[in-house]
């Protein structure tokens, strides 16, 4: 088989892992953020 | 310098947010740096050809999970000896990193592996207690996150980093110990029978996802401390 093709899984792959990482990271970090201002929302209301 | 003050949660929160993104800008340039080295300027391996190119991201992969577990056990140790929240933090915030980090490093090196050893997978030293290093990750999360109470399961975790740490002498010295078909290192602290610009390449590559495993620590313990300091002023605070 051709080499691109190992070549492209091999950092085809490392490209993907990494993004999925970082959007992990993100949505994580939104998500904590989101959790403390609906804290803080119903504090408000009480 | 008092070290306590930067164990403190909320000193480190603003800390790690200010360093992050330096460490990311950091990674994004020497990895740009790094992959014009390895794609375009570093020659044909003359036994292996163009797929020798896989080191570049294999070969600092492989280093990075090693590296990143031994500084979790760091972190485990400390966090049973002086009981310190940060550092139990900062293990969990680094085992999705390391975890990633040793698959690539498994799954760049079973694409190295086909065309150069006819294999994708043997059963090898090398890759075996490689493997063992990437279950140790997911043992590590899953044991840190089976407690209702996050300290007991930042005591059990670190307990575990640290056992662990057993496997690391034996990835790193399996291609000595025993006849595997793994090749020995090409780069030690003696030196490197690589050519200039191949060794440059990795090298750069190695900085990029050590900075990049950095600043991605540093999110993640961020997030990892808002969870769980949600209810104090300080948090409370932010805007």
């Amino acid at each position: 088989m051709d080499h691109q093709f190992y070549l492209w899984m091999s950092y085809g792959v490392t490209a993907l892992a990494l993004a999925a990482e970082i959007v992990a990271l993100r949505m994580g970090s939104a998500r904590a953020r989101r959790a403390i201002e609906s804290e803080r929302g119903l504090e408000e209301q009480d | 310098m008092n070290f306590y003050f930067f164990a403190s949660p909320a000193t480190f929160f603003r800390l790690a947010g200010a360093t992050a993104p330096l460490l990311f800008v950091a990674a994004l340039l020497s990895g740009l740096a790094g992959l014009y080295l390895g794609l375009f300027v570093a020659p044909t391996d003359a036994q292996q050809g163009e797929v020798y190119r896989v080191i570049f991201i294999h070969v600092p992969a492989a280093w990075m999970s090693m590296f990143i577990y031994f500084v979790m056990a760091c972190y485990g140790v400390m966090t049973l000896a002086f009981n310190t929240r940060l550092a139990a933090m900062m293990a969990r915030a680094l085992a999705p990193t390391g975890a990633l980090f040793t698959f690539v490093a498994l799954w760049t090196g079973a694409f190295w592996g086909r065309p150069t050893w006819g294999t994708y997978w043997v059963w090898d030293a090398r890759l075996t207690s490689e493997l063992v290093l990437f279950f140790l990750y997911l043992g590590f999360m899953a044991l840190a996150n089976a407690f209702e109470d996050p300290r007991r399961g930042d005591r059990a975790s670190a307990l575990l980093a640290i056992i662990g740490v057993v496997n690391l002498p034996i990835i790193y010295f399996s291609v000595q110990w025993w006849n595997t078909l793994h090749q020995g290192s090409s780069v030690s602290f003696k030196g490197s029978s690589m050519h200039v610009t191949m060794l440059w390449g990795m090298l750069l590559m190695a900085f990029s996802f050590w900075m990049y495993a950095a600043g991605a620590a540093l999110v993640r313990c961020r997030t990892l401390i808002l969870n769980r300091e949600r209810r104090t002023r300080w948090v409370r605070a932010l805007s």
